[in-house]
This record gives structure tokens, C-alpha cells and sequence, in this order.
């Protein structure tokens, strides 16, 4: 496979404040990767790194293999950008702001973003004053899907979007999948990140403190355990890597490590299983392991 | 009071907590100014600096500047009769503007910010913030008021009387109030709160260029005009307190209007309507060139309209100036002693006026960039083939353009309406004018260069480029009025160049500060290209 984008070891400063403090990850092409953390943790900072809009105090930062800083002109050619806040000037419309960022991107399709206009039912004759934040939205990410690039960058896009846009957003990022395009989508909308992304990266406080695909990070994680059983539950407790065990008279709920399962079911064949659920761990989880900061 | 006004007590109590810095500098800044300059003027007053400044301020030129005095000799003209004629009108134009910037800041920004929203959602009536605004306004103003007699009295001059302060001091504030009054009923009719700022400012323009023409031709017409009722007051002369009732009614009847109207409209839109836009972009707009033309359409078409209404304006006093001084032989052994014409050094000196007018609009345009910057607009334009080295060379380049045309513009109405009532004695030609307006590009220049700079290394520096015009501008015209020390002076960029036509074309300088200029863009666009662009900084 090959590199679209390779940070490594990045670091950044504002001041006194240490924003990224060895952030790496890498997308390789086609391939969808979730940019996840906390509000502050450094998501943004690494996306404008990445633009060229900033300028890193250390470590490599490479799209298409080149510099990000230095080529940003040549790499620009070929990525699309929305940002989570959409800004546009109040008294352009938004039909026009559409046409004039697929211009200075270098041209685009015009069939393709009156198509998407009407998928994302916007009105185009409207002065971008009058736009909500979520058809703020509509416009960059209109904007973006409507020309021809390799390699997408999404930070946090749906930001203000109602379900039914989010879910027409998810689509065409499917199709761009398809299409073997690559994606860093940044986003606080875990399932959106669960439904796309082939691998997730976690930051927190600057650092990357999680990378791998979700079965990866699903099996370094804790499953959700309902058991009920014949014999007393509570003997379930003492087997190792099992935790925040509660009882309700036959039945327990728990949390248990991967490599606890087989113990576990040994011990609850024992004692006679009536019900077993198992839930893996959801982004959320490993999230909210993350953000909580363990 | 009545539920629509209900708590704005509140509101207003808020407001001077908030505002009380703000508040601070606006009393000491314009009390200061108005009040302070008692003991420069006693130095002018000296000797037979009364005469001289009484023959001085009776010429057209001064006197569509500045203002009128009722003293008709020169032996009648004291301290206090100049001070109220060279200060009043200015104090009175600062205490007008910052008031408008306040009234519309605390109301319809706030409207566009989603600040007004929040509160309406409380136990607050509808119209108690524009309520609470005005309060403060009035309450700002009369402490104005009342601070500048205290610090003039205490210069203890003869004929800068109590009575004469208060009433200079009143009129201040009065000028305050009428701004307040039009920038309410302003803010209810616009679209959007920066139109509302631009047609109020607009029309104190307005109001400033006309009475500039009455007080001229005929200064009674000038008393016709809301402009008029704070300077023609006149204190320490004729103590006339009528204008201020003028100017109470009126301000009364503009915030009556002004608050019906509001009662009537939804939050956040005015009375014009907005049009229906475009659904597709023009050809035009697709590029960066395109797209900065567009965001300062309407900025660049109303300066430019301004200077050729300011050009007109100040061109149509030389045809006063030849009766003027046809009527007084001292002035004209004064100017035929010195070898020049009065057109001539009226041109030189109301050229620098202008071209110092005409540079706010390049800086604007400059120092437009990083606004946008900061507030976003340009996050997916960076990410596009779009360069940085092209967003800054094309704003630096349209400031330049629009510069050019400012000049030209402003320098055509000058001389174009000069030419027309001068007719038949014709001591100076538009070749003459054209040269003079011309001559002082490169301070446009240099002003465009600093804002350029500031843009590349220190983009918040850039509002202070705009001060600096300010200093320069009030060095400048002073130095005509008092005598500051050569090193002060030069201090101002305009101060190095020549006056034309009464001096001579200087190559060296006008090249010099060209090439500065010029490097100081490189060394900008250098800065640009390094730093870190500033997004919601």
C-alpha cells in the first residue's frame, strides 16, 4: 500500500502552550481513517499542519510524499478540505461561494454539484447571512465533494447537520471509499467514525494515545457481560480481568478483558449458564476510556 | 415604563459595567482633545497672533474646514472666539462618530452576534436594550459635557468664560446625542449592522460637506443643517443656547422614530429589504482578484464617491477665494509678497487634507485580509491551489489600484470644479492639481506599505497603521497652527514631501519613499509566507 499522508512525531507550540507533543499517524491510499479526541486535543492543529495554514516546530508532516509546508501549492491540486466551521462571507450566496472555491481549487464538476445541491437541499440563491451553521456546512462540504481529488480531508463536517444530512454525507463518503479516494476524517459523531473508518487514530492532550483498525482497539478493550446462571453468580467475581462486577440475584453484569472470556466460561459452565449477552466495546468506550483519561 | 422597556435599568447598569474602560478613554479622549488646547491657543494669541489668525480663519478655505465665527473685526477676535472657531466642529464630528460606533455596536451587532437573542429570552423587554444603549449614550455625553467646561475653566483664560464652557462643553455632547439619534434610526432601517455604521457615518459626511458650502456662501443656510446646531452655538462670542433646543428636538424625534420602527421589525433584518441572490457565480468572481473586488465592492464605491463629493466640495470655494480676496488687501499683499498665488497655497494644503482621506481606504483594504482571515472565511481557500504569496499581492495590488484611483478621483473634483467657478483668471490649471494630488503618492504608498507589513508579521498591528494616518493627518494640521518642533514633525511621512504647487517637485524624495514603500511590501509578503495564519485567533 501507499503513503497518502505520514506525520511523524509532530510537534507544534502556541506560546507557552504545547498543542501536539509527537503526534503520528498514517493514511494509506483508500483508506478511511478516523481522527478522533476530545475538544482541544490537537485534532484541528494536526489538520492545519497538514494544510500548510501552520507551521510545525518539529517532526515530519508528508502528503503525497511531499512536504506539507514547503509543497503545499502541489499537494493543494489534489486534496479537499471542510472545515468544522464553515465560515462564509454574508453577502455572497451560497450557489456562489460553491462555484468560486471548485474554481480556485482548479475546476470541478458541474453536474456533480447541482446533483449534490439537490441531495443536500440547499438553497443556492441565498445570501450566506441567512444560512443556519448546518447549511453553512452544506456549502464546504458541497463545495468539496464537487471536485476531483485524491485525497479528502474532514474535520468534523457534519457539525450542525440533521440526521437525515449526516446520513446523505455518509453516502457520498462511501462512494468516494468505492472510488478508492483516501480520507482523515476528524469527528466527534463516533457511530459516523464507526460506520467509515477502516482505522481510527485517538489524540488526547497532543499525543496519539490509540491507533489500529476497531477490532484492533475492540480487543485491547473490555466487553459488556450479562450473565445469569443456576449456581451463585457471584463467584464469577474472583476470576481475574473481570471488573465492576453487580449483582442482581442470579444475574450479573461486568465488564471482562478478552483474555478473561475463556476463564469465564469455564466458571459459568459450572454453574449452569440461563443467559449469556456479550456486547465488544463501542468507539464510544474506548473513547470515553481515553477521554476520561484512565 | 412600559413592558416593551421592561428591566432595561438592568441592561444599562450591565452595559457601564462592561463598558467602563471603553467609556474612560471615549470621555478623557474627546474631553481632553476638545478642552486641552487652551494653553496652546493663549501662545498663538500672543502679540498680534489674533489679527493674524482672525485674516487667516477668514479665508474660505479655513472656514469650510472648520467652521464659521460671528466676530466681524479683526480687533473683536479673542481666545475664546478662535477656540470655539477651529475646535468646536471637530469635537463636536469625534463626540457624533464614536457615539454612532456605539449605538450600533450595542445594538444591531449585538443582533448579528446572537447576543440579543440570548437576552431576549429572559424577563427582558423587547426594546429595553436599545433603551439601555441610548441611557448610556446620553449618560456618556453629559459627563462630557460637564468634564470639558471644568478642565477649560481651569486654564483660567479671560474670555473663556463659565457660561461660554458650559455651552462649548453642551454642544459636544449635543453632537453626541444627534449621532446616537441618527445611528438608532439607522440601525432599524439597513440590512445588516456594518450598513448601518456606513449610512450613518454617510450621512455625517453628508452633513459635514454641506455645511461646508453654507457656511461659505451663506452661513445662515447653515443653521438649517442638524450639523449646524452644535457649532453655531458659538460660545464665548454670541452665547447662542437656541441650536441646542434644535438639536434636542431633533435627537428626540430620531429616537422616537427609531424605537417605533425597531417595535416593528423582526430581530436581525431591517427595513430595506435584502435582494434574492445568484444561484451560480459570475465569471468575474472566480478568482481571488474576483473574489477581493466583491467583499469590498462596497466599500471601494462609496470612499471613491467620497472623494469626488469631498473633491467638488472643497473645488467649488476657489471661485469665493478670488472675491475674498479682491475684498482685503492685506491678504492679498500677503500672498503677492510671498510670490504665490492664495489658489496655489490653498491647493498645496488642502491636497495633503485630502490624500491623507483617500489613504484610509487602501489600509481598509489591506488590513481586510487578515479580518477574514481571522474569522475563517479563507479556511477552504487555503487548502486550494490558491497561494499566499496570490491572496497577498492581489489585496496589496487592489490598495494600490484603488489608491491611484482615489487620488485621481478626489484631485479631478478639486480641480475640474475649481476650473469651472474660477472662471476667466486662471492662476493655476488641472495640469497644476493633477501634479499637486500625484506628488503625495508615495505617502499613499508608504501607508499601504505599513498596513502590508503589519499583515506579514504583526497582523493585529494593522488598525494601528490607521492610527498612525490619524497622527500624521492632526500633525500636519496643526503645524499650521502651532509651531512644533521640525523633528515632530517630520515624524509624518506627508511632512517630507513637497507641497506643490507652492514648492517644488522633489524627484529624489518622491523616488525614495517609493522604494521604501515598495521594500517594506517585499518584506511583508516575506512575513506572510512564513507565519502561522491566525484562524479564530
Amino acid at each position: 500500500m501507499t503513503e497518502i499522508a505520514k506525520v511523524e512525531g509532530l510537534r507544534k507550540s502556541f506560546g507557552k502552550f504545547q498543542a501536539l507533543n509527537d503526534v503520528s499517524l498514517t493514511v494509506e491510499a483508500g483508506e478511511v481513517v478516523g481522527f478522533i479526541g476530545p475538544n482541544g486535543a490537537g485534532k484541528s492543529t494536526t489538520i492545519r499542519i497538514l494544510l500548510g495554514v501552520l507551521k510545525r516546530d518539529g517532526g515530519e508532516a508528508e502528503i503525497f510524499g511531499k512536504d506539507v509546508w514547503k509543497d503545499s501549492f502541489e499537494i493543494h491540486k489534489r486534496i479537499s478540505y471542510v472545515p468544522g466551521d464553515v465560515t462564509l462571507w454574508g453577502n455572497l450566496t451560497g450557489g456562489e461561494i460553491i462555484d468560486l472555491f471548485i474554481k480556485l481549487h482548479g475546476g470541478g464538476d458541474k453536474q456533480k454539484r447541482d446533483y449534490l445541491i439537490q441531495r443536500f437541499e440547499l438553497d443556492p440563491k441565498k445570501k450566506a447571512k441567512g444560512y443556519s451553521k448546518g447549511n453553512r456546512q452544506k456549502v464546504g462540504l458541497i463545495a468539496a465533494l464537487s471536485v476531483e481529488s485524491d485525497f479528502y480531508i474532514f474535520d468534523e463536517p457534519t457539525s450542525g447537520l440533521d440526521p437525515l444530512m449526516e446520513a446523505i454525507f455518509q453516502e457520498e463518503v462511501k462512494k468516494l471509499k468505492e472510488a478508492g479516494k483516501s480520507i482523515l476524517l476528524s469527528s466527534h459523531v463516533l457511530s459516523e467514525v464507526e460506520a467509515l473508518a477502516d482505522k481510527v487514530v485517538i489524540i488526547r492532550q497532543g499525543k496519539i494515545v490509540e491507533a489500529g483498525s476497531l477490532d484492533q482497539l475492540r480487543h485491547l478493550t473490555r466487553s459488556t457481560i450479562t450473565l445469569a446462571t443456576k449456581g451463585d453468580v457471584a463467584e464469577i467475581a474472583t476470576v481475574d480481568g473481570v471488573f465492576d462486577f453487580e449483582q442482581k440475584e442470579n444475574q450479573a453484569t461486568f465488564s471482562a478483558e478478552n483474555k478473561a472470556l475463556d476463564a469465564i466460561l469455564m466458571k459459568a459452565s459450572q454453574l449452569g449458564v440461563k443467559k449469556f449477552e456479550a456486547v465488544p466495546p463501542t468507539l464510544e468506550d474506548l473513547f470515553m476510556r481515553h477521554y476520561k483519561g484512565e | 415604563m412600559n413592558e416593551k422597556f421592561a428591566r432595561w435599568e438592568l441592561l444599562f447598569l450591565q452595559n457601564l459595567k462592561r463598558d467602563w474602560k471603553k467609556m474612560i478613554v471615549w470621555i478623557l479622549g474627546i474631553g481632553l482633545f476638545a478642552a486641552g488646547f487652551v494653553p496652546a491657543f493663549e501662545e498663538i494669541a500672543k502679540g498680534q497672533g489674533l489679527v493674524g489668525m482672525y485674516e487667516i480663519m477668514k479665508n474660505p478655505a479655513m472656514i469650510s474646514m472648520v467652521g464659521t465665527t460671528p466676530i466681524l473685526t479683526a480687533s473683536d477676535y479673542t481666545i475664546g472666539a478662535m477656540y470655539a472657531q477651529e475646535m468646536l466642529l471637530f469635537c463636536g464630528l469625534f463626540a457624533m462618530i464614536v457615539s454612532i460606533l456605539h449605538i450600533v455596536s450595542h445594538t444591531r451587532k449585538e443582533e448579528e452576534l446572537g447576543l440579543t437573542e440570548l437576552v431576549r429570552s429572559f424577563q427582558i423587554g423587547r426594546q429595553a436594550n436599545s433603551l439601555a444603549a441610548i441611557v448610556q449614550v446620553i449618560f456618556v455625553n453629559l459627563i462630557l459635557a460637564l468634564f470639558i467646561p471644568v478642565t477649560m475653566i481651569s486654564f483660567s483664560v479671560e474670555t473663556i468664560t463659565v457660561s461660554g464652557s458650559l455651552l462649548f462643553g453642551l454642544s459636544v455632547g449635543m453632537a453626541g446625542l444627534i449621532g446616537a439619534g441618527i445611528a438608532l434610526l439607522m440601525a432599524q432601517i439597513m440590512p445588516t449592522s456594518s450598513g448601518a455604521t456606513g449610512a450613518s457615518l454617510g450621512i455625517v459626511g453628508l452633513l459635514y460637506i454641506i455645511r461646508a458650502v453654507t457656511d461659505v456662501s451663506n452661513a445662515d443656510l447653515s443653521l438649517m443643517n442638524p450639523m449646524g446646531w452644535t457649532y453655531l452655538t458659538n460660545p464665548f462670542t454670541e452665547n447662542n443656547w437656541l441650536p441646542l433646543l434644535f438639536g434636542l428636538i431633533f435627537t428626540v424625534i430620531l429616537i422616537i422614530i427609531g424605537f417605533a420602527l425597531e417595535g416593528a421589525r423582526d430581530m436581525g433584518s431591517g427595513y430595506l429589504p435584502e435582494r434574492e441572490g445568484r444561484a451560480t457565480a459570475k465569471r468575474s468572481l472566480l478568482s481571488v482578484r474576483g473574489l477581493l473586488i466583491k467583499i469590498n465592492k462596497g466599500t471601494i464605491i462609496s470612499w471613491l464617491l467620497g472623494f469626488v463629493v469631498m473633491g467638488v466640495a472643497y473645488g467649488s470655494i476657489y471661485g469665493d477665494m478670488q472675491v475674498f480676496i479682491e475684498s482685503n488687501e492685506l491678504i492679498e499683499q500677503m500672498f503677492s509678497a510671498e510670490g504665490v498665488s492664495m489658489e496655489a497655497s490653498f491647493t498645496g494644503t488642502i491636497m495633503m487634507v485630502m490624500i491623507g482621506l483617500v489613504s484610509i481606504l487602501p489600509i481598509t483594504i489591506v488590513n481586510k485580509l487578515y479580518t477574514a482571515e481571522n474569522r475563517l472565511y479563507l479556511s477552504q481557500i487555503y487548502a486550494t491551489k490558491v497561494t499566499r504569496r496570490e491572496l497577498y499581492w492581489t489585496s496589496v495590488s487592489l490598495a494600490i489600484f484603488t489608491g491611484l484611483v482615489g487620488i485621481l478621483l478626489s484631485v479631478v473634483g478639486l480641480g475640474g470644479t475649481a476650473m469651472i467657478v474660477m472662471d476667466g483668471s486662471r492662476s493655476i490649471t488641472l495640469t497644476d492639481f493633477l501634479a499637486a494630488g500625484f506628488n503625495f503618492l508615495p505617502s499613499v504608498l508608504f501607508f499601504i506599505s505599513l498596513a502590508a507589513l503589519a499583515l506579514g508579521w504583526a497582523p493585529r498591528l494593522g488598525k494601528a497603521v490607521h492610527g498612525y494616518l490619524v497622527f500624521s493627518f492632526m500633525l500636519n494640521y496643526f503645524s499650521g497652527i502651532i509651531d512644533l518642533p521640525e523633528w515632530f514633525l517630520k515624524t509624518s511621512i506627508k511632512s517630507w514631501i513637497p507641497h506643490m504647487p507652492t514648492e517644488d517637485f522633489d524627484l529624489l524624495i518622491f523616488v525614495i519613499i517609493a522604494v521604501i514603500s515598495i521594500t517594506l511590501m517585499i518584506l511583508g509578503s516575506i512575513g506572510y509566507r512564513r507565519r502561522d495564519l491566525q484562524e479564530g485567533a
